[in-house]
């Protein structure tokens, strides 16, 4: 079998001892294992923290050699409509398991992406197939998952990764890899990723190809020139009461870098401490930022909500009563 | 000339004119030979992707008359014995044989009390074919005439098969027109030919000088003299959008698109205010299927934009055609090699395509800096060379 060069992959922890952070639901997940019975699990919290990974853990625990014949990877966000879900749920589960175990296992990675009528329609295909399928569903945020499917599983939640978490699967890679990477660049990386344990490793590996010799200077060089959302242009264009570039822009954003709203909100949010404006007028942005991206998240369409945030910057532009 | 609407005159009459619906073409033939194996066959799909076009160009082919009654017709169970029974039990005088079509079934409602039964009893008794077409067969109502029928969808046509067909009458009326400009109306019509043909028409060839398309052109005025209103006179103009077809979501873009053309400060800000309120009742009307929340969404899309301004205005604006639905899709067609590099990457690491998107530009980097991890993901050549670029 050849291995596999992305470092991610290469690297992902393969069985519970090797979980990084996470060490209570790694325990309780174990214990499951251990009992060759799983209830319909739910695992929550931000990207990059272990969901994915333990799921694995779990199949391969589990279904030991006969994993992959009895396990189902499904992307709630990839695959179109419930409908498709629905049948591939349907012709995996309708099929016996093979070995002792007397089910399978499907995981629903983001399912938070499912609409509230394709997740009243997951319900009744969890109900239907309970004994041949267990469900393993992953998603960011909770909230966003009907409550029946919620009091269906058995939920976990994710924490962040800690620093020295972090720091620690780098400095393993790194020895492995053979890179020598300075303290202050352990700490630079860390403060990049922002607990996501994946892009930490995905910015090792990409600063790695540039040098194997690697300083805070080099990460931040990389970390630069791929941070794609770039505000300031959009929020200066605004200010200056030009709302037609101002929304040009950020389209022209969102489409290249193929940047949601949410992501655009977030990066707006922390502009608008660097803006030369009036401090409270700051904290009536912030205020009107923060509503869009509740609506956003709510359901509402990003770009028209996005606008009408822009059309508030136009405002303090002109200082004007926003 | 009588009537020179596109849709009608560019109808197909023979199979091979007929775009896109190679597998519904064959399936229907199959049927008519097969016959009596299964004595209806139900053409299903949403509006103009060719469902009335394909059995007429059928009959011309196989030289088979064509018995029709469409939704007009009362279709209950009196009228459908008087007119249906005996033309299917009657030969053709001239031709080789018969077609019984009854067009848009879904049409046969509540009110044709004892259609649907009737058409079953019929269809067991029938000496020849008969098609019917309709839109949603899925209906609770067409449960027991299902499994008597043979099944055949007409998918919704592709972008790059409407703008085929729209050139092709472009070129038949010798009309230059932009590339760009036809995929936005095929865009517009989401699979649905006769309304980009429609389109078309009303659209693009309004600036020709030729009475027949004053009908049509004033139907374009339409939109921009709603624009007018809302954005020039101050009133509450609840019942403004009644005068267009358009529906709300779709009136939304061009208001959302000509704000920033007609209002500046104070007024902008409130206007888009209103437009993000009318928006937010439009999310929760598809999450919760809640239609009676139309009502908000039409007054803050009314009323709230027109409001949005301290006195009515007298300029000049000129408005614009919705924009941003071009750019997304032309946009998806730049960064399709994106996409697929990124959905191979994400099935590869388990993670969510776009996931990875977001992410691409690292991700673009760890792929270049080793020939086995493109080896690993079984990128294309193509593939790349996007990466190198």
């Amino acid at each position: 079998m050849s291995q596999s060069e992305i470092w991610t992959e290469k690297y992902r922890p393969s069985v519970f001892d090797m979980m990084v952070g996470q060490q209570e639901i790694v325990k309780r997940a174990n214990a499951l294992v251990q009992a060759m019975n799983i209830p319909h699990i739910m695992f929550a919290g931000p990207s990059g923290t272990g969901k994915s990974t333990l799921a694995l853990i779990i199949v391969k625990e589990l279904f030991k050699d006969k994993w992959k014949e009895n396990y189902l990877e499904l992307n709630a966000s990839d695959e179109r409509g419930i409908d498709v879900v629905r049948q591939k749920v349907k012709d995996f589960a309708r099929t016996k398991s093979i070995g002792v175990v007397p089910f399978k296992v499907i995981f629903l990675d983001e399912a938070d992406a499912l609409t509230q009528e394709a997740q009243q329609a997951l319900r009744r295909t969890m109900e239907n197939y309970t004994n041949t399928c267990r469900f393993i569903m992953s998603c960011n945020y909770s909230s966003k998952i009907i409550d029946p499917i919620q009091s269906r599983c058995v939920v976990f939640r994710f924490k962040l990764l800690e620093k020295k978490d972090i720091i620690e699967v780098i400095k393993r890679i790194s020895e492995k890899e053979k890179i020598k990477i300075t303290e202050e660049a352990l700490e630079t990386l860390y403060e990049m990723s922002e607990g996501d344990c994946r892009r930490a490793i995905n910015l090792l590996q990409a600063t790695a190809s540039i040098a194997l010799d690697i300083n805070a200077e080099i990460v931040k060089m990389i970390a630069s020139s791929t941070k794609p959302t770039n505000v300031k242009i959009v929020l200066d264009y605004a200010l200056a009461g030009d709302f037609l570039n101002a929304r040009e822009k950020l389209l022209e954003i969102m489409l290249k870098d193929s940047v949601g709203g949410t992501d655009i909100i977030k990066a707006i949010q922390k502009e608008i401490w660097t803006l030369q404006i009036e401090p409270q007028t700051k904290v009536k942005l912030t205020e009107k930022t923060g509503e869009a991206e509740f609506r956003i998240v709510e359901g509402s369409d990003e770009f028209v909500q996005l606008q009408a945030l822009l059309a508030s910057f136009v405002l303090a532009g002109s200082k004007e009563e926003i | 000339m009588i009537k020179s609407n596109f849709a009608e005159k560019y109808r197909p009459s023979l199979l091979q004119e007929i775009v896109g619906q190679e597998q519904a073409i064959q399936d229907a033939q199959k049927f008519i030979k097969e016959f009596p194996k299964k004595k209806g066959l139900i053409l299903h799909g949403q509006s103009g992707t060719g469902k009335t076009t394909l059995v007429h160009a059928i009959s011309k082919e196989l030289n088979l008359d064509i018995f029709e009654l469409n939704s007009s017709d009362l279709r209950n169970r009196l009228k459908l014995e008087e007119i249906l029974k005996p033309a299917s039990e009657q030969h053709s005088l001239f031709k080789s044989g018969k077609i019984l079509l009854m067009d848009e079934v879904d049409g046969v409602t509540g009110t044709d009390i004892g259609g649907v039964p009737e058409l079953i009893r019929i269809l067991e008794k029938t000496a020849h074919p008969i098609i019917m077409t309709g839109n949603d067969i899925w209906d609770s109502k067409f449960s027991e005439l299902r499994p008597k029928c043979k099944l055949v969808e007409m998918k919704p046509l592709s972008v790059d098969n409407i703008v085929k067909v729209l050139q092709s009458i472009l070129k038949k009326e010798n009309i230059n027109e932009n590339i760009h400009y036809l995929k936005q109306i095929a865009i517009k019509s989401q699979g649905d030919l006769r309304a980009a043909v429609n389109d078309l028409q009303t659209y693009v060839l309004s600036d020709q000088t030729n009475v027949n398309f004053l009908e049509e052109r004033s139907k374009q005025d339409t939109i921009f003299n709603i624009l007018k209103k809302l954005f020039q006179e101050r009133s509450d103009h609840l019942n403004l959008f009644d005068t267009t077809k358009m529906s709300l979501d779709e009136i939304l873009l061009w208001i959302e698109e000509n704000i920033p053309r007609e209002y500046k400060g104070k007024a902008l800000a409130k206007a888009y205010l209103a437009l993000a309120k009318a928006d937010i009742f439009r999310g929760r009307i598809y999450r919760q299927q809640f239609w009676r929340f139309l009502v908000y969404q039409n007054i803050f899309q009314s009323a709230g934009i027109s409001y949005a301004k301290d006195k009515p205005k007298a300029t000049f604006t000129k408005y614009e055609r919705p924009q941003r639905i071009l750019k997304i899709w032309l946009n998806n067609r730049i960064t399709a090699k994106k996409k697929t590099i990124s959905q191979k990457y994400a099935r590869y690491v388990h993670c969510s395509t776009s996931r990875a998107m977001q992410d691409f530009q690292i991700i673009k980097k760890i792929i270049a800096s080793k020939p086995e991890i493109a080896n690993n993901l079984n990128l294309s050549d193509e593939e790349m060379d996007f990466i190198r670029k």
